[in-house]
């Protein structure tokens, strides 16, 4: 098993005892305090994606400049 | 029964291994002392995801048997740590911080956790943490399934993320040290706030095997400690090649300050308008107290600043188009929207518009990020200096994109405000040091040098810390 296969359907469903929990006893969490609209969130979200894009677009960037990953054959 | 009292419970790993070994206490009593605490007072704080104390008593009774027998492991052998709840544990659950996983459980544990396993450390509970390590960016503290982690110095004012609990936990000495993970500030960031010691390793040093995975390309795993020497104990014995880590280096370490060059022969660069101009005002003095200190190690001090290219927007664009790829089941089954706060769910759904283009031209641009601390680390500088966060902890209920301070705008000059992304690109280690106090919170200074030079940083930290103690201060009772 690699770590690619951490976030599928590799995850052994166990009961959990109710001890080992103490995740329960904690303040549940918040809710965001009045934000705007969801959709109005994800339009803003998207934009900044948009923008993010397009600084990178202003950087010179020879041809020859390769991506920094690595492929191992 | 020995009686711990807090001398052992905010005790370095060095000195706990040296009174257990001095027969001061058993490893079973060290143990039951430290899960207690952590399950009385981790909750005080939000900082505790899952004890962990059955199964760790279990395995301190083994390691009292192993010591008895004069089977001795090396410092870490029978002492208790806190692990990220991003990190797997064999048959326990992992939740990411997130409610869509809070049934998770894996059937291994985590590289990181199984080798600190093979020398004797001992897991006593799962550390709180912001839900999917910020992924999709976070507009409060409160964005966990455990809740908003309160600062053990003022619970008024948030721990810092995503290694909350950590940062908590080793602060108000429940755990001697901890597992973190930063993709981008996430180990920095709660070791600046918690007043803690954290070392961020080289990408590729510690094998991320059994951790939740935000961004394949930043992803590290990294101890929050006491001391910049329990820092280097913990990466010892968790470093190395796995092949079961497709960005595993294939390095190992091994800490020895000792062997490093004198720091005569060391440059420190740093930009003065990071600690004159950039820093909180409340926070000055104690920065510039601590770059005197640095200067006073007898390094040569470079000025200079970082090199100017747009570190955000690269981040930005890649941890997205990563991260949209990794999560993008949770996002189009829509159980993103179980998460607990807006902005980091918007951030999440956005992230699968990230167009093949921009994340090849980021990664381009990552290339020239790398070339230039390549040159500055071999023409400039050995390290660099630089605040790890420029104010203290900022309020709980506060927005973390909320302006704080005077509404002027900042210095001209950039100086090094952008070395998080920026270290975070190159995939350069960083060590975050305690260096005072700004408004009875703490502030860190941190040290940032080429890939795998850790023991050139825990040197230097190292010495920063026989010559000041903030690293032993405690939180208010």
């Amino acid at each position: 098993m690699t770590r690619r296969d951490l976030g599928a359907a590799a995850a052994l469903a166990l009961p959990l005892r109710a001890e080992m929990l103490l995740a329960e006893q904690a303040q549940p969490a918040e809710a965001a305090k009045a934000d705007p609209a969801k959709e109005d969130l994800v339009a803003r979200a998207r934009a900044q994606v948009r923008s993010a894009a397009a600084a990178l677009d202003k950087v010179a960037l020879p041809m020859a400049v390769e991506p920094a990953f690595v492929f191992k054959p | 029964m020995a009686k711990l009292d807090n001398d052992v419970f905010f005790a370095s790993i060095v000195e706990l291994n040296q009174r257990l070994l001095k027969k001061e206490f058993t490893c079973v009593e060290l143990t039951r002392g430290f899960a207690e605490r952590l399950e009385q007072q981790g909750p005080r704080y939000n900082a505790l995801a899952l004890s962990l104390r059955e199964q760790a008593v279990k395995r301190a009774k083994d390691i009292d048997g192993e010591l008895k027998r004069g089977r001795t492991r090396g410092a870490l052998q029978g002492i208790p740590y806190g692990v990220k709840d991003l990190l797997s544990v064999k048959e326990h659950p992992t939740a990411w911080g997130a409610r869509p996983y809070t049934g998770q459980v894996f059937d291994f544990d985590a590289t990181a956790v199984e080798r600190l396993g093979k020398r004797g450390a001992i897991p006593i509970g799962k550390l709180a943490m912001v839900q999917l390590a910020g992924g999709g960016g976070y507009r409060f503290p409160a964005a966990s399934v455990t809740g908003a982690c309160m600062n053990p110095w003022n619970r008024a004012h948030w721990a810092g993320g995503s290694s909350s609990g950590s940062g908590a936990a080793v602060a108000a000495g429940l755990v001697p040290y901890a597992l973190g993970s930063e993709t981008s500030g996430s180990i920095l960031t709660p070791a600046a706030f918690c007043g803690v010691t954290g070392l961020r390793p080289t990408y590729g040093l510690v094998s991320r095997y059994g951790a939740m995975a935000l961004s394949w390309t930043l992803d590290k795993v990294g101890p929050l400690c006491r001391t910049a020497e329990d820092c280097g104990l913990v990466l010892a014995a968790m470093a190395g090649a796995d092949a079961k880590d497709p960005g595993s280096a294939g390095k190992s370490f091994y800490y020895a300050p000792e062997f490093q060059r004198p720091f005569a022969e060391i440059r420190v660069g740093y930009a003065p308008v990071d600690f004159d101009g950039w820093v909180a005002p409340e926070a000055r003095a104690a920065f510039q107290a601590a770059v005197a200190t640095i200067r006073g190690l007898g390094v040569k001090m470079v000025e200079t600043r970082q090199p100017d290219l747009p570190y955000n927007a690269v981040l930005f664009t890649l941890l997205n188009g990563e991260m949209g790829s990794i999560f993008e089941d949770l996002i189009r089954s829509g159980k993103v929207d179980q998460l607990a706060d807006a902005k980091q769910i918007a951030g999440l759904k956005a992230s699968l518009d990230v167009p093949a283009s921009a994340y090849l031209k980021a990664m381009r641009v990552r290339t020239l990020v790398k070339e230039a601390f390549d040159k500055a680390f071999y023409e400039e500088y050995d390290v660099i200096l630089a605040p790890s966060r420029t104010a203290p902890a900022s309020p709980i209920g506060m927005a973390l994109d909320a302006g704080r301070g005077s509404s002027a705008p900042g210095p001209s000059d950039r100086g090094f405000t952008a070395i998080i992304p920026a270290g975070n690109l190159a995939g350069l280690p960083a060590l975050s040091l305690p260096c005072g106090l700004a408004g009875g919170l703490p502030i860190g200074i941190q040290l940032v040098s080429r890939p795998f030079n850790e023991n050139l940083l825990l040197a230097l930290g190292k010495a920063f810390q026989e010559r000041t103690d903030f690293h032993r201060q405690r939180p208010p009772a």
